[in-house]
């Protein structure tokens, strides 16, 4: 069934219908809700109010998750905390889905061969369908203008004008026909492999990075993290030390494992910071791995807009000596030209702007390292950013 | 994880390669089960201490290589170089770069210069 079919506009439009639902769906930029029981103007309440005083109370979706060492995570596996991680603050990933875990929806899809309401693996799929589609369409013309100038040179004329697609003009040619005609030799077979084909079990979770179950179970408590061998819920002070752990360098005896604990360059206090820091402002922060950067940082959502920024973090020591018996491969040397213009280039490409972040990591000498018991240390490490755009004159000129 | 459906098969390399299981882990679950790979075998690559992956991609009939790796190692081209021997030296690998939040990035590797296909 040809991929390019003519595009449902329920599927992926974006008119004013589907950004009010989405508008109504992600309204809540974090995980805990604040009621305001509805009062009228003459009560007792609305007066407090005037004085700051308000009877909102706030309302904690408590989730559940199970930490992983093996993908050093947290995985979410109750369906409706994974959903509400996600559509408060765009938490987490499903593990085999692009973004929201949909991988049981794609699959009852795939099954009814007759997506009504696509999702974003669909839609990609459709869009690089096209791309595709176009890219032949393109060299084909080429290699036909090409000829007809060969020929035209042997002859002595002028070529003829053949015209080239451009990605912005290209319209996809409309394959309803065929398209129509294969769904309906498909079906009669797909029912009766519907029939064979088990019960489908959804096995896709939400998976939480550490920085961000970090977030969520110390800024706002609304995270539980359970044990992976006890199935026991850890309170914070395991949670910081697993979590800390979890970045030391695999088989290293327990007695090292307690000295890197008393360290200030561990990734995951880093990568914290950084995270801590973006959402503190009011960003949205995911991975970046897709644009060879540490995260990107989206003004609402993934689901409204694209990331306008790309973070890279570059961790500086305060004191150098600190690095010299690093465990970790931090890799906080002086960056070269070369990695720069690259990963600039990449992000200009796709139209982002890069945020050079610079996380300094406190000297040993002089914040003592009885400190790291206890979150409170974050509070030494600065952020500070820089913000890098390539200047390209042909395409800037606003 | 050892309930997870996918624990059975690749258990023994996760216990014989405990650094890479997670990528092992995560590249095999988004091949099997979200691409829908078809014939999917796991392999055992010992030089490069990991497990790997052979496939063939819905619907077609190429035999497809896949080394999982995590964005936290370090490689090189000796590196690359090994994977392809003991893979039986296929025309191109698949690197699978996994990061901690389930994205996995695939780069096609190939020894010496390729055109690009259009």
């Amino acid at each position: 069934m040809s991929l390019i079919a003519p595009s449902n506009k329920r599927g992926g439009g974006k008119g004013g219908a589907q950004r009010k639902e989405t508008n109504k769906i992600y309204a809540n930029p974090l995980p805990l809700l604040f009621i305001t029981p509805q009062t009228s103007h003459y009560s007792p309440y609305h007066v407090l109010g005037l004085f700051g005083l308000s009877n909102s109370r706030v309302e904690n979706p408590h989730c559940e998750g199970s930490f992983d060492p093996v993908t050093r995570s947290v995985w979410v596996e109750d369906r409706k905390d994974a959903m509400i991680l996600w559509r408060r603050g765009f938490f987490g990933k499903g593990d085999l889905s692009r973004s929201e875990p949909s991988w049981y929806t794609r699959q009852v899809n795939a099954r009814k061969a007759a997506g009504k309401h696509l999702t974003a693996e669909e839609v990609r799929e459709r869009r690089r369908a096209e791309r595709k589609q176009f890219k032949l369409d393109r060299a084909r013309a080429l290699a036909q203008a090409a000829a007809e100038a060969e020929a035209a040179f042997e002859e002595g004329r002028q070529a003829p004008v053949i015209a080239i697609p451009s990605g912005a003009t290209w319209k996809p040619q409309s394959q309803a026909p065929t398209a129509e005609v294969t769904a309906s030799e498909v079906t009669p077979e797909d029912e009766t492999d519907i029939q064979e084909e088990q019960p489908l079990e959804d096995v896709e979770h939400l998976q939480l990075t550490l920085p961000e179950a970090f977030f969520l179970i110390w800024t706002m408590d609304c995270l539980t993290v359970l044990d992976h061998a006890t199935s026991e819920s850890m309170d914070l002070k395991k949670i910081w030390t697993t979590f800390r752990a979890a970045y030391h360098p695999p088989g290293i005896p327990s007695s090292l494992s307690s000295s890197y604990l008393d360290r200030f360059d561990n990734p995951f206090l880093v990568h914290y910071a950084a995270y801590h820091y973006y959402r503190s402002h009011g960003w949205v922060v995911k991975g970046g791995i897709k644009f060879c950067v540490d995260y990107l940082l989206y003004k609402r959502g993934p689901v409204f807009q694209h990331a306008e920024f790309a973070v890279v973090i570059l961790p500086t020591y305060e004191d150098p000596k600190d690095e010299e018996d690093s465990p970790f491969n931090l890799n906080a040397s002086p960056y070269s030209w070369t990695w720069l213009s690259t990963i600039n280039r990449v992000n200009t490409q796709v139209q982002k702007t890069l945020i050079l972040t610079y996380v300094t990591i406190p000297a040993k000498s002089r914040v003592s390292t009885d400190m790291l018991s206890s979150p409170a240390s974050l509070a030494q490490y600065s952020v500070r950013d820089v913000v890098l755009r390539r200047f390209v004159p042909a395409r800037m000129r606003d | 994880m050892e309930d997870h459906p996918s624990y059975p098969k690749l258990s023994e390399l996760i216990s014989k390669y405990p650094r890479t299981a997670g990528s092992l882990f995560q590249t095999y679950n988004d091949l099997a089960l979200a691409q829908q790979w078809e014939d999917l075998e796991v392999l055992d690559l010992p030089s490069c201490s990991r497990g790997s992956f052979r496939g063939r991609r819905p619907k077609t009939n190429d035999l497809l290589y896949v080394v999982p790796c995590s964005l936290s190692e370090s490689l090189s081209i000796s590196w690359f170089h090994q994977a392809f021997e003991d893979l039986g030296k296929p025309p191109h690998v698949y690197l699978a770069i996994n990061s901690d939040d389930s994205n996995i990035v695939y780069y096609k590797l190939s020894p010496g210069i390729v055109k690009p296909p259009i």
